[in-house]
């Protein structure tokens, strides 16, 4: 079983289940009720869960020590050149890094490197899903990570959609106009929310396994009478 | 040549075990301290600073990587070397400051295990390297420019700070697989 720093153990695999159960689903509280009516969304979730699950190579990854640590620590170097090369676009649109250089020689040549680390970074992330797929699938903060990856990505669309249209007037201006600002600004959030949703994941706060409040329960997808977390 | 010297003598003379044992009590009152108490009480508190430690070291590669890749001509070619080194330098010691202070507090709420662990031991020693090779030895060698100075010399800056920092960050995620 895993540690985190703190040393509380990360869910793993076999973690005891003992759903309640109610004769009378009309008497039984709200938050129960939820729980016994998965939404389809989220039972085919824990159905493809459980099927990459049950792939040998998920086994394999997930129990071998020295092979998920190095996924896992190339997805934190990664994130280290991504986010780095980023923030480093982000903050010269904001004034705060490099502003006497043009705004697209910065974002241009900041691209490849950016690029790549992502990537790797999503390879990666790929595969510390497919490690422990059930209980990843069933996390809350990877839940939100994965909406605000959507964000992030709709974001950095339109950011660089409307510096396209409009980096000619601005390009040497050491300050970016407010709504590319406001982009940049956006993107540094989405960004430091991703990270603090990541590390969330290795905690077990919200575990299916812990027998949640309806509301969580829905969210994370948790199945009444589930075997595997 | 002085700091790697005394760097050596420290690493291979009986100094070191000496020092080891003298920062006991030290770590023993970090783990008692309110940081120490908060990281073991609060885990919520205790992940959003491991989180802004991963934030401050993202700056910080992002600020190492721009001024070791133009300094090794795969980066932003076409601007000066003394632009990018000095506006770097800023958010360096920005990203180095914010990690140095989360680390501080991390290192607080598991201070007893970090002190018997290795890994944590190479991850300070490397640190302590980065931070004098960036303010004793690069940053006081590219000052005036790089133009005289031999192009080999200067890559193998850029290559020598990327090691030292690489080494920073990977012991540092390994230490969360140990112990």
């Amino acid at each position: 079983m895993r540690l985190n720093p703190v040393g509380q153990a990360e869910q793993g695999r076999s973690a005891g289940y003992q759903p309640h159960e109610f004769r009378d689903a009309e008497r039984a509280p709200f938050s129960t009720r939820i729980r016994r009516k998965p939404t389809v969304l989220n039972r085919l979730i824990y159905d493809c869960a459980l099927w990459l699950d049950a792939t040998a190579w998920s086994t394999l990854l997930h129990e071998s020590y020295y092979m998920y640590s190095w996924v896992e620590t190339t997805h934190v170097l990664s994130l280290i050149l991504s986010l780095g090369m980023l923030f480093l676009i982000d903050l010269r649109m904001l004034g705060f890094a490099l502003p006497q250089v043009p705004a697209t020689t910065i974002a241009q040549r900041l691209q490849l490197p950016m690029f790549i680390g992502f990537g790797v970074m999503i390879i990666t992330g790929l595969l510390l899903f497919y490690a422990n797929p059930v209980r990843n699938a069933q996390s809350v903060w990877f839940r939100i990570k994965v909406l605000l990856l959507v964000g992030a990505a709709v974001n950095a669309l339109v950011f660089n959609y409307r510096m396209k249209q409009s980096v000619a007037a601005w390009n040497h201006a050491p300050l970016a106009p407010p709504h590319i600002r406001s982009g940049a600004l956006l993107s540094l959030m989405f960004w430091i929310l991703i990270v603090i949703c990541g590390r969330f994941i290795a905690y077990d706060w919200f575990d299916c396994s812990h027998g949640q409040t309806g509301i969580i329960n829905l969210f994370a997808g948790c199945i009444d009478g589930q075997g595997q977390f | 040549m002085v700091v790697l010297g005394l760097a050596l003598a420290f690493a291979l003379s009986g100094l070191r075990i000496d020092a080891w044992g003298a920062l006991l009590p030290l770590f023993e009152w970090m783990e008692t301290s309110w940081f120490g108490v908060i990281g073991q009480t609060w885990g919520a508190v205790f992940a959003v600073v491991e989180a802004s430690h991963l934030v401050a070291m993202a700056l910080l590669g992002g600020a190492i990587l721009v001024s070791d890749g133009r300094l090794l001509g795969l980066l932003l070619r076409d601007v000066p070397v003394q632009t990018i080194l000095s506006k770097t330098h800023r958010l360096f010691v920005i990203g180095l400051l914010v990690a140095i202070a989360s680390g501080i507090f991390l290192a607080c709420g598991v201070a007893m295990k970090l002190y018997y662990l290795p890994v944590y031991w190479f991850k300070m020693l490397a640190l302590t390297a980065g931070v004098l090779f960036a303010f004793t030895i690069k940053r006081p060698l590219l000052a005036d420019g790089v133009e005289d100075l031999n192009p080999w010399v200067v890559r193998a800056v850029a290559i020598a700070s990327l090691m030292v920092w690489f080494t920073v960050a990977a012991t540092g995620r390994w230490i969360g697989f140990s112990g």
